[in-house]
């Protein structure tokens, strides 16, 4: 099953949405751990914000099979100048509307990499893909 | 603690009286920062403790509610008297997480919860 939802940046209201479509669908599923998918969707959650706070739009999609779980995010820029900084926790370059939401205060790309499997990041300046696979495991028990 | 108690102890007002339960709390994380309560609850071992938490924060936002959603947990508690918006009780109703509010502040609340044997979630907590 493979599902696409569009992200826009800048709005609070709706950041968020697609992953809490996401989680209800794996949770009306009923077929994966319930640890393991707060985790995929804590972490396709942190994504999305990053693509609302940082970038000038994009979109998500996931694909769900029996084992795996895979999570893509695009955005169309402006791109992270430098991701080794940007994984170190408490970096921001997050506004205040981001701080006054609850979010931007440098955790989001380490976190994300904390729940999920394998996580790849690719970004230029005209935009940032973010691909999260996520396998059933010991953690999820 | 069952979840009427607990929000007599702190005269606190649920905006989302039609999904009130009788539920039993044992646990709570507190925090502004939605990344953090994210990532410390998501280390839990075992999905039940979740069910039993509370989640106490300043923030009233739908922020709130979306992360609370994320973690299955239940029960939101805004601190520092913090009104949530239309928006918010609706998104609440939606997710049915019982959204509450109390004048307490974070601190006191949780040292009111605390006094009465709720703990805090931490890191790869076991029950």
């Amino acid at each position: 099953m493979v599902k696409e939802h569009q992200i826009i940046a800048g709005n609070f209201d709706l950041a968020g949405r697609a992953s809490t479509d996401l989680k209800r669908l794996l949770k009306s599923m009923a077929t994966y751990p319930r640890l393991y998918v707060n985790r995929v969707c804590s972490a396709s959650y942190e994504a999305e914000i990053n693509i609302v706070i940082h970038s000038v739009g994009g979109y998500m999609t996931y694909e769900v099979s029996e084992t795996t779980i895979e999570l893509n995010f695009y955005d169309d820029g402006p791109g992270i100048s430098d991701i080794e900084l940007a994984m170190k926790k408490g970096y921001s370059t997050a506004s205040q509307i981001a701080h006054l939401n609850g979010f931007g205060a440098g955790m989001g790309l380490n976190n994300i990499k904390e729940l999920s499997d394998r996580l790849t990041i690719h970004s230029t300046p005209r935009g940032t893909h973010l691909k999260m696979i996520f396998t059933i495991g010991e953690r999820d028990a | 603690m069952k979840l009427n108690e607990l929000m007599g102890l702190m005269d606190a007002k649920s905006y989302t009286p039609s999904l009130m339960k009788d539920k039993e709390i044992n646990f709570a994380f507190c925090s502004d920062l939605m990344s953090d309560a994210l990532v410390i609850m998501n280390s839990v071992k075992d999905p039940t403790i979740l069910e039993h938490t509370i989640l106490i924060t300043g923030l009233a936002t739908q922020q709130s509610i979306r992360t609370a959603e994320m973690l299955d947990v239940d029960v939101v508690l805004l601190v520092r008297g913090k009104i949530p918006s239309e928006k918010v009780i609706l998104l609440a109703h939606e997710a049915q997480v019982m959204l509450l509010s109390t004048e307490t502040t974070m601190f006191n609340a949780s040292g009111i919860l605390f006094e009465k044997g709720i703990r805090g979630v931490k890191y790869n907590i076991q029950w």
